[in-house]
């Protein structure tokens, strides 16, 4: 129950956040429509439980909190693996601007 | 041939000026790379006679190793390049053996090998973990050498036109062994003779490192796309 709570709580701040936004002209409609959605799913999904089963059984997963446990698992590790590429990536491309820069300030060979 | 010598440092103030002047009388010129040192690195190697760039933020050797590459290339003409050490560690009077196989067309790459050379005071550890060096070299690029991490090595124009180091830190001296192998270039290895001195091993990073070369050549293998 204590649980419940805090989720759509949570889910309800995030709400007013996007309206807030909205009403500043800082996110698009989509973005609002979207974002908001995505909110109300979670609130409908944690006051009722059950209703997130029907999606579990369709794709053969027993009960829909294990599906989003599941689909949270994989999303996470897509983000961590695209934040470890592009930190490499980041990487190369300070070096590539240090290393022009050496030879942009070396001094002219004798 | 026109042969520069590259000189990776990083606060080697007190032996990078005898490495400059050890390099020189073998070579036509000596660039050398200041990783963006602490001490007077810089000033020594331009005293003894090198050409200096600097890195604004320490890099890392390999970083350090394609900058001078790419200077003695383009601004220098290099037709032979050497790589060499910073902490005296290397002979300057192996240099001629080792760039002759370029020299005679009979190779595009030297690597200089401890193992067929001489290494003086070597510790035994450093002996295991060069042999499971060795084993992963094997296993990573299908390259059998008798020593993977000896720094000193010899590349033609092209072979250095064609070899872009871009890990920046430790391993790039096992993706230097992977592109020898990728652009099918010729190679040999030399005997050298690298000195150990309790003052460069103290300095130099231990064995433990050798994880986080593993790691870095893993993760350029799976993890990048540039």
């Amino acid at each position: 129950m204590i649980f419940q709570i805090i989720l759509v709580a949570f889910a309800l701040f995030a709400v007013t956040r996007t309206v807030k936004q909205f009403r500043a002209q800082k996110v698009s409609l989509h973005w609002f429509l979207l974002w908001n959605g995505l909110w109300a799913v979670v609130i409908g999904v944690t006051l009722w439980p059950t209703s997130a089963d029907f999606v579990a059984h369709l794709v053969g997963i027993g009960r829909g909190a294990d599906l989003a446990l599941y689909v949270t698992a994989v999303a996470l590790s897509y983000s961590v693996f695209r934040l470890f590429v592009r930190q490499e990536e980041t990487q190369r491309e300070i070096t590539k601007l240090v290393r022009k820069m050496a030879i942009a300030d070396a001094e002219e060979p004798k | 041939m026109k042969i520069i010598a590259i000189i990776p440092a990083f606060n080697e103030e007190s032996r990078i000026a005898a490495a400059v002047r050890d390099a020189s009388s073998f070579v036509d010129g000596v660039v050398v790379v200041d990783d963006c040192s602490r001490d007077n690195t810089a000033n020594a190697a331009r005293m003894a006679g090198a050409l200096v760039l600097r890195h604004a933020i320490n890099r890392g050797q390999g970083a350090a190793l394609q900058t001078a590459t790419e200077f003695a290339l383009r601004r220098l003409g290099a037709e032979i390049v050497v790589h060499f050490d910073a902490d005296g560690q290397m002979q300057g009077s192996d240099i001629p053996a080792m760039v002759e196989p370029i020299r005679s067309g009979a190779a595009d790459v030297v690597l200089g090998s401890r193992f067929l050379g001489k290494a003086v005071d070597m510790p035994a550890s450093r002996r295991i973990v060069n042999r499971l060096a060795q084993w992963f070299t094997v296993a990573i690029s299908g390259i059998r050498l008798t020593d993977t991490h000896c720094g000193f090595r010899a590349l033609s124009r092209r072979a250095a036109q064609e070899m872009t180091i871009t890990l920046d830190r430790m391993a790039h001296a096992s993706q230097i062994q992977d592109l020898v192998v990728v652009k099918k270039l010729r190679y040999v290895e030399r005997p050298v003779t690298i000195v150990y001195s309790a003052e460069t091993l103290a300095k130099s990073e231990s064995s433990m490192r050798a994880f986080g070369i593993v790691k870095d050549i893993l993760k350029d293998k799976f993890f990048t796309r540039v």
